[in-house]
């Protein structure tokens, strides 16, 4: 297991509370900082406001109508980086320009892990470590993984 | 000049094609070269609602309410009275007030016969208007069902996604050992599913390569069970082949088992080692095996223990009809599940080349 590089601050936005909190232990014994988990589109844009987290992980479906897709569109304005945890493949694929990756449910919560290591790698320019089996990565050119802020 | 009157045999023959028109059972239509109507079938009439009796002479644009009076197609039986190739399917709308718009196919050639002066066309036409429809309606039903169908397979995958957390959760949380031990476990049950589900995904017809399925899961059992992965690989090997959904579950949960067993048990104390997933098809009958290098099984069957994940192994060989066959591998061990089933082969099933490489047991 790749150590995370410490001090790397997480937004899990996601409608199902226990697959949420599970990856939140996970990703916390990794030794991420995992903010409070949200569901709502407009909950986790103002957190992602108030601390710029340096990885946001989106389901598509969200709580009530929202939808991950649109919520990846305005995070990716504010220059926040999104990786996709949905089970919808081909509907994170039509929305690879607003995200840097999706690992699509069923996932095992160490292959989270290790997705996040490998994609918070890549984007400090550091190539060394495996792509994770069932991460998908898009935009794979180097440098090219930091969606630039609008803002 | 008056026209010579026809013999009694040119009148048999004239009576014999108008007849030959009238009984077509689709609309068909005998033109002149300046697309007057000869002849009509009564289908025809039937058809596009037009009195049969007051047909023979008009001109075709002239029929209904002028709906046949289209240029582009008078312009096409035109060109083929004078001699341009036959109109093999020219696709036009029939508008007609007060009803709906049907689709007709027209089919026209130049008759040739010995009567070279006076040209001859026969219109044949087919309304399509109805299969269209019945064609669309059972392309929109499948398109539904495939929507249907993802919208299960990702809420399969979603509750697989809960049940895992639940039990990663409770893994995590528990002061047992052994408790979180057998949480694990059941925890790699469960991700054993959802690799099958994740690659059904992609596969529509009831079938799976083993070959594609065992490396996946093997990757993801990596992930979850293989803490150091200097110290230990696990790798898939084999051409695979295409099981039933059926046979494909059961040989991932037996691979789950067989594999969680060798972590725990083969490596003792920081052991190198290597495990490996084989699955070797031969016709109906195949055989699955996971080799460890490792410590190999106690001497002392005193010691060995007859767990969950043993009867779990030993059951779904069962159900699949095989047995299990475990050896020294020296070093290590190997465990074999073997299926063979060539007296119950149909022979059919073997010569269809479609057919699925393996049978299912008997129910």
């Amino acid at each position: 297991m790749n150590a995370p590089t410490p001090g790397k601050t997480l937004l899990i936005v996601e409608d199902e509370i226990l697959p949420a909190m599970a990856l939140q232990a996970e990703l916390e014994d990794a030794g991420y900082h995992v903010m409070d988990l949200t569901g709502l589109h407009q909950e986790a844009l103002a957190a992602a406001r108030e601390r710029k987290p340096d990885l946001a992980l989106v389901n598509i479906r969200l709580q009530g109508r929202d939808d991950g897709i649109a919520l990846a569109v305005d995070l990716k304005a504010m220059g926040i980086p999104v990786l996709f945890i949905s089970g919808q493949v081909s509907r994170a694929r039509t929305a690879q320009t607003v995200a840097i990756g999706s690992l699509p449910k069923p996932y095992d919560a160490a292959d989270m892990v290790a997705a996040v290591d490998y994609l918070l790698a890549r984007l400090t320019g550091d190539e060394s470590l495996p792509r994770p089996f069932h991460l998908e990565v898009f935009l794979p050119v180097t440098g090219s993984l930091l969606p630039d802020a609008a803002e | 000049m008056a026209a010579p009157v026809p013999s009694y045999s040119e009148q048999a023959a004239l009576s014999l094609a108008m007849a030959v028109v009238a009984s077509s059972p689709g609309p068909l239509l005998l033109l002149d070269g300046d697309l007057n109507i000869v002849a009509a079938s009564a289908s025809f009439a039937e058809a596009f609602d037009i009195d049969p009796a007051s047909v023979a002479g008009r001109p075709l644009a002239a029929l209904g309410a002028g709906e046949w009076a289209a240029p582009q197609l008078q312009a096409l039986l035109d060109a083929t009275a004078s001699g341009a190739p036959t109109i093999e399917a020219y696709e036009m709308d029939l508008k007609r007030r007060g009803r709906k718009t049907r689709r007709l196919i027209i089919h026209a050639q130049r008759l040739v016969y010995l009567d070279l002066g006076n040209p001859r066309l026969l219109m044949a036409v087919t309304d399509v208007t109805d299969s269209r429809a019945s064609a669309k309606a059972k392309d929109e039903t499948l398109r539904q069902n495939l929507v249907l169908l993802q919208e299960v397979r990702h809420r399969v995958a979603n509750s697989l996604q809960i049940i895992a957390s639940v039990l990663l959760q409770n893994a995590k949380k528990t002061q047992s050992d052994e408790t979180r031990g057998h949480l694990k476990d059941a925890h790699n049950r469960v991700m054993s599913v959802a690799e099958l589900e994740r690659q059904l995904t992609g596969s529509g017809d009831g079938h799976l390569d083993v070959g594609v399925y065992f490396t996946n899961l093997c990757a993801s059992i990596e992930a979850s069970m293989i803490r150091d992965h200097d110290l230990i690989s696990l790798d898939a090997t084999g051409a695979g082949g295409v099981v039933p959904v059926r046979v494909s579950t059961s040989l991932g949960l037996i691979v789950t088992e067989l594999v969680i067993n060798a972590v725990k048990h083969a490596f003792p104390e920081g052991r190198h080692g290597k495990i490996v997933v084989d699955f070797a098809l031969h016709g109906p009958n195949w055989v699955l095996s996971v080799t460890d290098d490792g410590v190999g099984m106690p001497t002392d069957t005193a010691h060995i223990r007859v767990g969950l994940g043993t009867s779990i192994v030993q059951a779904l060989a069962k159900q699949l009809d095989a047995t299990v066959e475990t050896e020294p591998g020296h070093p290590g061990t190997r465990v074999a599940i073997i299926h063979t089933q060539i007296a119950l082969v149909d022979e059919d099933t073997v010569d269809d080349a479609d057919a699925p490489a393996v049978a299912l047991p008997a129910a």
